[in-house]
């Protein structure tokens, strides 16, 4: 009885789940070979959450559009770069705000954001639809050189009808 | 009349990642765009706003260009 009670629960959670992103900036003084480590305790954070994770991205250092500024145990400090990166995953919707009031207390995090949002990777699919419009374009630069050598040939027909023009 | 460039291009959501898509529709100060001059329909435009504040908010885009 326990086991179907159990599958049971496993079912309501997995019908409260939702898909959820968390976008994130994480100090720029945490040095390259380190960020690993951290991009590694932050998934295992989720998981530990009861999460699955659906797609993500390794932090990557960005130049940012506006200084940011934090007060961090009395020290305030200015950043004009930062890691970002962003993990998609799935969670009970409880769960999620316990995960929040986690990662407030990281001194690691610059700023971050937990989104509801669709499983489907979004990005890519803008990429492809840009790629197809760049193909559009060669094929008519194409065309043009082969209206050239149709010119070319025309020429001959016609100075052939001339002749036969002026012969009559 | 304008088209709806998302729906034109197959966007059915509107990544805040997608830094490059959103600046079309900032202006040289990095104001949003009114929807008359994007002619982005009344749903893809409220989309749009908050893609470009969440942007905003993790420094991918300015709040204003001086």
């Amino acid at each position: 009885m326990e086991s179907m009670q159990d599958a049971e629960k496993e079912v309501e959670q997995n019908a409260n789940s939702r898909v959820y992103e968390l976008g994130y900036l994480l100090v720029p003084t945490i040095k390259e070979e380190d960020i690993v480590i951290s991009y590694g305790n932050l998934k295992e954070l989720i998981l530990s959450f009861g999460g699955e994770i659906v797609s993500d991205e390794m932090p990557k250092i960005i130049s940012l559009a506006y200084t940011m500024r934090k007060v961090a145990s009395n020290v305030r400090s200015k950043f004009n770069t930062a890691y970002f990166g962003w993990i998609k995953f799935t969670m009970n919707a409880q769960k999620v705000l316990e995960l929040k009031k986690k990662i407030d207390l990281d001194p690691n995090f610059v700023r971050f954001f937990i989104l509801k949002t669709a499983k489907e990777n979004t990005i890519a699919a803008k990429r492809f639809v840009r790629g197809n419009m760049v193909h559009r374009k060669s094929p008519t630069i194409k065309r043009s050189g082969d209206n050239k050598e149709v010119i070319s040939i025309n020429k001959d027909e016609i100075d052939k009808e001339i002749d036969a023009m002026v012969a009559v | 009349m304008k088209q709806d460039y998302f729906s034109a291009n197959n966007i059915k959501y509107i990544d805040y990642k997608d830094i490059e898509i959103l600046k079309k529709f900032l202006n040289p100060n990095g104001k949003i765009m009114n929807h008359k001059r994007t002619g982005v329909t009344s749903k893809n435009q409220r989309e749009l706003a908050s893609a470009i504040k969440h942007a905003r908010f993790l420094g991918l885009l300015p709040f204003m260009v001086k």
